[in-house]
C-alpha cells in the first residue's frame, strides 16, 4: 500500500471514530462508582477486561477480537446501567460478537465452551439474549474503528518510509501494549487515534530513533491532533506502561478460579496426609544419660550404646563387632 | 472331589482354577505339631484369679509352660477341646498381666520369651496363590490366628508393663529374637503385621543396644526387596516404624542416615508394588527433608531419575509426593531444583492420562507452591508455556482444558509482559511451523508437475523434438493447469502411477475430482 493511499485511508478512519467512542458521561459514573454502591465499579470493569483477555489468548483469537470486543463493552456500560451480577454476562456476549465477525468460522469456540472455561454461572441461551441487547443498543453492524485500526495504520506508514526499520518496530509488542491500555477504563476516553499515537510515540522513543519520530510528527499534523492532548495521553501511557512492566507481581485472584477434578483425583488428593499413630522415638546420643523408662544401666549398657552410634560413625552401619571391641579397647 | 462337568473343562482338561478351587487345603502335618506321638490332652489348670498369692508365680509359669503346646488350625475338628483351654489360658494371661504389678519377676523372663517363641516363631507357610498380587487379591490369613492373636497381645502387654526392665530382658529379647521376629513381617495376614508393627516400635524404642542391629536388617530386608525379590509383604509396616525413628533423629543427621535415605528408600521408589506403601515411603522422605533441608535437592533429583514412565497410577503417586515435598520446601532449596522438576511437570500436564495431567495442574491450587512459582516465575513460565499453551488446543479431556485455563490464567496475573513475550514467540514459531509445511507441499506439489510435464514429454517425444522437452519444463504450470481439463487426462494418470506413487494418489484424487 503506498504512502498516499494509507494517509487517506488514516484520514476517513479519523472521521469515523467519533462514532465509537463510548459515552464520556457514561464512563464518569463508571469510575466514581463506589465499591459497595451496587454498580460497576472501575476495578470490576477492569477485572473484567482481564478476563476477557485471558479467553481471547486461551482461545486464540487474534487481537482484533479482543479490542472490537472492548469497544462493545465499554460503549456498552457508558449507555446502559448494567448490574454487576450480568456483567460478566454482557463482556462475555461481547467477545462472542466480536469474534464471530473477526475469527474464521472454523476458529470460533461455542458459546457453551466460552461459558464452561469462563466459569459463568449463565446459559448458552442467556448469551444469546444477551447478544441482541447489546447488537441492537449499539446498532451493530460492523467492526468499530478502534485504537488497533490506526496503530496498524501507523505501522504501516512508518514502514513505507522507512523500511530497514522492519524488524525493530514491532507491530505485536505495540499490540500487546494496547492491550495492557485497554485494561484500564482511564483510556476508554482517549480517542483511538490519538491513544495509538502516543503509544507509537511511546515505543518509538524507547527505540530510540529520531527518523521514525519525525514520521509520527509528520502523522500528528497530518490528523492535525492537538500537542496537549497528544502529550496528556503520552503521559498516562508511559505510566501505564512502566507498571505493566514491573517486576513487582499482582497477587494472582486464584481463589476466584475454580478447580474442579474428575471424583477419582479428588479422592487421591490428601489422602496420604494421615496422621502417624505410632509415636516418634528419639534418638539418643551414646553418651546422653539413659532416660528413666528405658530403665538401661549406663555401666553394663557401655558396648551396646556404642554400637548403636559407633556405626554411623565408622561411616556405615556394618561396623564388625571385633573392630567395635578393638576401638573400645584403644 | 467333586465330579467336574463337561462344560467347565477346556480341551478336555480341567481348567487350573478350578481344580485349584477345589483343593482343600490340607495340613501340611508339620513336625510342630507332634503327631507321630499320642494328641496332647491340656486339662485345664486353676485360675489365677483364684490361687493364694504364694501359688500365683508357679501357676502363672505352669500356665505359660502349657501354651507352649501348638495345635493344627487346618485340622479344623480335631483337638477342640484342648485348643480350647490353650486360648482361655492365654486369654487369662494377657488379663493377669495387664491388670497385676509385680508379675514380672527375674525368673519369668525366660518363661515368657519361651511361650512367645514357640508360638510365633514359625516358617511361614508358602502363599496358597503363587502368583499373589498384593493389590488385587484377598491375602491368606493365619489360620492359628485364635491364639496367636492373643500371643501377640500378651508379648505387648509384656513389652508396656510398668514392671518391664530391659537389662533384664536383653537377655532373652536378642538379635536373633528380633531377626526372627523381622522374618515374620513378611506374612500375609495383616493383622498379624499390624502387631509386629507395634511389638517392633516398642523393641526398638526400649533396647538402645538393638536399635542398630534392627536397622542395619530392615536395610538388608529392603535391598533385597528392590533388587532381588521384589516380595515382601511387611515393607508398609516396615516403614511406618521408620517414620517414627526418623521423626526423632537428633540434628545434626548422622552420615548413615542420609545413606539410608540416598540408597533404599529412594531406590525403594521403583517398586512395581508401590501403591501399597506409597504414603509411608513419602511420609518417611518428608521428614527426613524436614529434618535436613540440605538433602532436598538428591532427593527431588533422585525421584526425577526414578520418573515413572509407563505406569500412570505411579506417576500419579510420584506427584503427591512431590507436592507434599514442595509443601515443605525451602525457597533456596526450591531454587535448585526448580528447572528440572517443572520439565518433567510441564511433561506431566501434557500426558494423555487425564489423572496424571489433572493432578500436575492441581499444583497451581496449593498456595505456597505458588508462592514459589511467583518469585521465580522468570524461569519457570518460559518451561510451562509451551506445554500449556499445547495442550490447551490439543487435549481430548474437557476437564483438564479447563484447568490449564486456570493455570494460564494465574500464570498471566503473574507476570504480564514476559506472558506477552511468550505468547508472540509461540505463535511466531507456529507461523514459522506452518510455512515450512507449506513449503514442503509446495515442493511436493512442483515434483508432481515436473513428473506430469516428463510424463507427457514422453508421449510428445515419440513424435516430437528433443526441444520440446525444454518447453515442458518452463511450461509446468500451464501443463497443470491444462491437465485438468485436458482429454489426456487418463493416459498420464496411468503413466505417472508407474513412475511414482505418492505423487499419483494426489493426481488420482484430483483427477477424479474433477470427473
Amino acid at each position: 500500500m503506498d504512502a498516499v493511499r494509507l494517509m487517506k485511508e488514516l484520514r476517513v478512519n479519523y472521521e469515523q471514530e467519533v462514532d465509537f467512542l463510548p459515552r464520556e458521561a457514561g464512563l464518569d459514573l463508571i469510575v466514581s462508582a463506589q465499591q459497595s454502591g451496587g454498580q460497576i465499579t472501575a476495578r470490576s470493569r477492569d477485572v473484567t477486561v482481564e478476563d476477557l483477555w485471558s479467553l481471547t489468548s486461551f482461545f486464540g483469537y487474534s487481537t482484533q477480537s479482543f479490542v472490537q470486543a472492548v469497544s462493545l463493552l465499554d460503549r456498552f456500560l457508558a449507555m446502559m446501567r448494567v448490574q454487576p451480577k450480568h456483567l460478566s454476562c454482557v463482556s462475555l456476549s461481547c467477545l462472542h460478537l466480536a469474534a464471530r465477525v473477526t475469527e474464521e468460522e472454523c476458529d470460533l469456540t461455542p458459546a457453551d465452551e466460552l461459558i464452561r472455561i469462563g466459569q459463568c454461572r449463565f446459559t448458552a441461551s442467556d448469551l444469546g439474549r444477551m447478544e441482541k441487547i447489546v447488537t441492537e443498543k449499539l446498532r451493530f453492524k460492523s467492526k468499530a474503528v478502534t485504537a488497533l485500526t490506526f496503530l496498524q495504520l501507523y505501522h504501516q506508514i512508518t514502514l513505507t518510509h522507512a523500511t530497514y526499520r522492519k524488524e525493530t518496530l514491532s507491530l505485536e509488542k505495540l499490540e500487546a501494549q494496547l492491550k495492557a491500555c485497554l485494561c484500564r477504563i482511564a483510556f476508554s476516553k482517549a480517542k483511538p487515534s490519538v491513544l495509538a499515537l502516543a503509544l507509537l510515540r511511546q515505543e518509538m522513543k524507547s527505540l530510540q530513533s529520531e527518523d521514525m519520530l519525525e514520521i509520527s510528527f509528520h502523522i500528528q499534523r497530518h490528523l492535525k491532533i492537538p500537542d496537549a492532548e497528544l502529550q496528556l495521553w503520552s503521559e498516562w501511557v508511559a505510566r501505564r506502561l512502566s507498571d505493566y512492566a514491573s517486576p513487582k507481581c499482582s497477587k494472582p485472584n486464584h481463589r476466584k478460579l475454580q478447580w474442579i477434578v474428575s471424583r477419582r483425583t479428588a479422592q487421591n488428593l490428601h489422602s496420604h496426609r494421615s496422621v502417624p499413630e505410632l509415636p516418634t522415638i528419639p534418638e539418643g546420643c551414646w553418651d546422653e544419660s539413659e532416660s528413666e523408662d528405658s530403665g538401661e544401666d549406663v555401666m553394663s549398657s557401655g558396648d551396646e550404646s556404642l554400637c548403636s552410634s559407633l556405626g554411623s560413625d565408622a561411616e556405615g552401619p556394618f561396623f564388625p563387632l571385633h573392630l567395635r571391641r578393638q576401638y573400645l579397647a584403644a | 472331589m467333586s465330579a467336574v462337568s463337561a462344560s467347565e473343562k477346556v480341551d478336555g482338561f480341567t481348567r487350573k482354577s478350578m481344580r485349584k478351587a477345589q483343593k482343600q487345603r490340607k495340613s501340611q502335618g508339620s513336625s510342630q505339631f507332634r503327631t507321630q506321638s499320642a494328641p496332647i490332652e491340656l486339662s485345664p489348670l486353676p485360675q489365677l484369679k483364684d490361687a493364694p498369692s504364694t501359688d500365683q508365680q508357679e501357676l502363672f509359669c505352669q500356665k505359660l509352660q502349657q501354651c507352649c503346646t501348638l495345635f493344627d488350625f487346618l485340622d479344623s475338628v480335631g483337638d477342640l477341646k484342648s485348643k480350647e483351654v490353650k486360648r482361655a489360658a492365654l486369654n487369662e494371661l494377657v488379663d493377669y498381666l495387664s491388670t497385676n504389678r509385680g508379675v514380672l519377676v527375674e525368673n519369668a523372663y525366660p518363661e515368657i520369651t519361651n511361650m512367645i517363641s514357640t508360638n510365633i516363631f514359625r516358617a511361614l507357610p508358602p502363599s496358597d496363590n503363587p502368583d499373589f498380587d498384593p493389590e488385587e487379591d484377598e491375602p491368606t490369613l493365619e489360620a492359628a490366628w485364635p491364639h496367636i492373636q492373643l500371643v501377640y497381645e500378651f508379648l505387648l502387654r509384656f513389652l508396656e508393663n510398668p514392671d518391664f526392665q530391659p537389662s533384664i530382658a536383653k537377655r532373652y529379647i536378642d538379635q536373633k529374637f528380633v531377626l526372627q521376629l523381622l522374618e515374620l513381617f513378611d506374612s500375609e495376614d495383616p493383622r498379624e503385621r499390624d502387631f509386629l508393627k507395634t511389638i517392633l516400635h516398642r523393641i526398638y524404642g526400649k533396647f538402645l543396644g538393638l536399635r542398630a542391629f534392627i536397622r542395619k536388617q530392615i536395610n538388608n530386608i529392603f535391598l533385597k526387596f528392590i533388587y532381588e525379590t521384589e516380595h515382601f509383604n511387611g515393607v508398609a509396616e516396615l516403614l511406618e516404624i521408620l517414620g517414627s525413628i526418623i521423626n526423632g533423629f537428633a540434628l545434626p543427621l548422622k552420615a548413615e542416615h542420609k545413606q539410608f535415605l540416598m540408597k533404599v528408600l529412594i531406590p525403594l521408589h521403583t517398586a512395581k508394588a508401590l501403591s501399597l506403601f506409597h504414603a509411608q515411603l513419602a511420609y518417611c522422605v518428608v521428614q527426613f527433608l524436614e529434618k535436613d533441608p540440605t538433602l532436598t535437592e538428591p532427593v527431588i533429583r533422585g525421584l526425577l531419575k526414578f520418573w515413572p514412565k509407563t505406569c500412570s497410577q505411579k506417576e500419579v503417586m510420584f506427584l503427591g509426593e512431590i507436592e507434599e515435598i514442595l509443601d515443605v520446601i525451602e525457597p533456596s532449596q526450591f531454587k535448585k531444583i526448580q528447572e528440572p522438576l517443572f520439565k518433567q511437570i510441564a511433561k506431566c500436564v501434557s500426558n494423555p492420562h487425564f489423572q496424571v495431567a489433572e493432578r500436575a495442574l492441581y499444583f497451581w491450587n496449593n498456595e505456597y507452591i505458588l508462592s514459589l512459582i511467583e518469585e521465580n516465575i522468570d524461569k519457570i513460565l518460559p518451561i510451562m508455556f509451551s506445554s500449556l499453551y499445547k495442550i490447551s488446543k490439543e487435549h481430548w479431556n474437557q476437564t483438564i482444558v479447563a484447568l490449564i485455563y486456570n493455570v494460564l490464567k494465574t500464570l498471566m496475573e503473574m507476570n504480564c509482559p514476559l506472558f506477552d513475550e511468550l505468547t508472540a514467540s509461540y505463535k511466531a514459531q507456529k507461523q514459522r511451523e506452518m510455512m515450512k509445511e507449506q513449503e514442503r507441499d509446495e515442493l511436493w506439489r512442483k515434483l508432481e508437475e515436473l513428473q506430469v510435464s516428463r510424463a507427457s514429454e514422453v508421449q510428445n517425444n515419440s513424435h516430437g523434438s528433443p526441444a520440446a522437452l525444454n518447453n515442458n519444463n518452463s511450461n509446468n504450470n500451464n501443463n497443470n493447469e491444462t491437465l485438468e481439463s485436458s482429454s489426456d487426462v487418463e493416459d498420464t494418470a496411468v503413466i505417472m502411477e508407474d513412475l511414482h506413487q505418492d505423487a499419483t494418489d494426489i493426481a488420482c484424487e484430483s483427477v477424479s475430482c474433477a470427473k
